[in-house]
């Protein structure tokens, strides 16, 4: 008996020495590929990016050894970025992209939660089948790729043939051309960014809304009866009681849906074929692209996503300050 | 719940047309009335779309246009089926092949990746783990015109490789995994050892029958993500034989020119599949959404 149990320790010791050089070998031989290999294609990329942003690049023309980076592309230090506040046509269009993308995201976020906070109450108010009904619908365009609902929405636009100009002329209202009246503006925003700004907030309510619902879920039952019973309305409890503890899902959101406006492309390179009227619409990812893969001024575009980047840590660190709040109810 | 019972109560003391019963059941019209509308407004589009693919080349040029399609048919599908120059099947191919790959080589380098830093300690690994939390808040913008650059010395510039290669390991996932692993109980990797199993072994007999749920989760978000995504194979694929379904989309639709009869059936057919895919995964999908910040 005691033999067994002696024998039995010694395996395990002899398991756990063994295991502890096996584990070893395990962490470096599994992780270090992998690590490597994401180093690859991000460490590398960023790295590459900033250096690009010093220097006049083009792949067209022949570089220097290191990355093509020299040579036909010389370095300009922080050319591109003092460039960018003068008045040649790409500093323009690089300015106005960014006016812009502001614009863009900073109606985005209100309109969305206007939106989806209402909807998520009302949704979590009725019964549980109806709700998963509910839900599934609303969610049925985040999960449509964006290049079908910016042909569906741009057909719904189209002035004489789109659903829209038809439904405006039954209740007797003046037809628009949605997508290509650069002197129609509504509130000081150009018509267009206002139509491809439905088109987004269409498709990408659904994904604020069920976290809105989930966290909804989260709320105890007790806060809100406890209201009840002190005499509250359903307005005080909602604005009193829901609200504030939504706060931690607030910031998540809002921060999530700025980053993402930020990186708006599809929706609007598809409808408005790259940013017209007038360049109304013509957002930084867009005028990044073009740079980069119509013009080939990849250092000059470089230097745009870098600015683009710095905007979005920035936008982000601003929102948490803003919003910070105990996380614990 | 406690609005009801407080007017049940009320309405049998002050008789049946007490104000708060009308009130309520106001309120219940007017909430449902919203749900309702709020919904039109989600499916008008979808309908859009899908009568016009039945309206004839005739009746979509019409004005003013007609909602319902007159006489509905399928010349639109057959013109879009047979045409030559659009070889539909391909591009489905392209975009399985694409998808597949990805969510597949996703799945294992997360779950590795995730299981290691969840139950090994090693020097640097906070340091490590920290760094692959930081490149998440990079926008892939920045990343693109480098990774473009590389793809061309690789020679990956417009083929599928290029869509599939750069995208193997995926930062989001690995914190997914490590995540749920973190909560799986270290006993069974004891167990195992003690039977003699390999670390391999553990990884892949322990471990990975019990990551269903986050597994399933992070293949269906991969799967949509990359089979939605645009501006990447935009940037890589130039030749008609290798372009996704999202690219093969813009380039028909440029192609026909304001011929919304045979653009919107072509959208069906990309569209609707997706839609048949969400509703028979719908939990998982919405959850996963939910849960992850993935967009």
């Amino acid at each position: 008996m005691r033999a067994l149990v002696k024998m039995a320790q010694g395996r395990r010791r002899r398991a756990r020495a063994g295991s502890s050089r096996g584990q070893s070998l395990f962490v470096g031989s599994a992780l270090t590929p992998l690590m490597l290999y994401m180093m690859f294609w991000t460490l590398l990329p960023i790295i590459w990016a900033v250096l690009l942003a010093f220097f006049k690049y083009s792949p067209k023309n022949k570089g220097g050894l290191f990355l093509g980076l020299g040579g036909g592309n010389p370095f300009i230090g922080l050319g591109h970025f003092r460039n960018m506040l003068g008045d040649s046509l790409e500093a323009q269009k690089f300015r106005t992209s960014l006016k812009t993308t502001l614009m863009f995201a900073f109606l985005v976020l209100p309109l969305n939660l206007a939106i989806t906070i209402p909807l998520a109450v009302a949704i979590e108010a009725v019964r549980s089948r109806i709700k998963n009904v509910f839900r599934f619908i609303y969610f049925l365009p985040t999960v449509t790729s964006s290049v079908g609902v910016a042909l569906i929405w741009g057909y719904l636009y189209h002035p004489q043939r789109g659903l829209f100009n038809m439904v405006l002329k039954a209740i007797g209202l003046p037809s628009q051309i949605w997508l290509s009246n650069p002197r129609a503006f509504y509130f000081g925003i150009p018509l267009a960014l206002w139509a491809v700004i439905f088109t987004y907030l269409w498709q990408d309510m659904g994904y604020n809304l069920v976290i809105f619902i989930a966290a909804l879920q989260g709320i105890p039952r007790d806060f809100k009866e406890a209201a009840v019973v002190d005499g509250a309305n359903v307005w005080q409890v909602f604005w009193r009681v829901t609200v504030p503890l939504l706060r931690p899902t607030l910031l998540f959101v809002c921060v999530m849906t700025m980053l993402s406006s930020f990186q708006v492309f599809d929706v609007i390179q598809v409808m408005t074929e790259n940013g017209r009227p007038q360049d109304q619409t013509r957002v930084m990812v867009l005028d990044i692209y073009l740079n980069a893969f119509r013009f080939q001024r990849m250092g000059w575009a470089g230097a745009e996503s870098i600015i683009l980047f710095l905007i979005v840590l920035v936008v982000t660190i601003v929102q948490l300050r803003l919003l910070r709040t105990q996380w614990e109810y | 719940m406690t609005n009801t019972a407080i007017s049940t109560r009320a309405s049998s003391t002050r008789g049946a047309l007490d104000w708060r019963v009308i009130r309520s059941r106001l309120g219940k019209v007017l909430l449902y009335a919203f749900l309702v509308a709020g919904c039109l407004g989600t499916l008008v589009p979808f309908m859009w779309m899908i009568l016009g693919s039945f309206k004839s080349s005739t009746e979509i040029i019409r004005i003013p246009p007609t909602f319902f399609p007159e006489d509905p048919t399928l010349e639109n599908y057959q013109t879009v089926l047979n045409d030559p120059h659009v070889p539909l099947g391909r591009y489905y191919l392209n975009s399985l092949i694409v998808a597949v790959s990805v969510v597949v080589l996703t799945l294992f380098t997360s779950s590795l990746a995730g299981f290691i830093f969840a139950k090994y300690q090693f020097f640097g690994k906070s340091i490590v783990f920290g760094l692959i939390l930081s490149t998440m808040m990079i926008p892939f913008q920045v990343l693109m015109i480098p990774s473009y650059l590389i793809l061309a010395r690789l020679k990956l510039i417009d083929s599928l490789w290029g869509l599939i290669v750069p995208v193997a390991v995926d930062a989001f996932g690995i914190f997914m995994m490590k995540q749920f692993i973190e909560g799986l109980p270290s006993e069974l990797m004891d167990a195992g050892r003690i039977d003699g199993a390999s670390e391999w072994g553990i990884y892949w007999r322990i471990i990975l029958p019990q990551l269903g749920a986050p597994m399933a989760t992070l293949g269906i978000l991969t799967f949509m993500f990359r089979w939605n995504n645009y501006l990447w194979p935009l940037v890589v694929i130039t030749t008609n034989e290798r372009r996704t379904l999202p690219i093969m989309l813009t380039w028909y639709s440029g192609m026909q020119y304001q011929s919304y009869d045979l653009t919107m059936a072509v959208s069906v057919l990309v569209v609707v599949p997706v839609l048949i895919v969400y509703a028979m995964f719908q939990r998982w999908i919405v959850q996963g959404f939910a849960l992850s910040g993935f967009k």
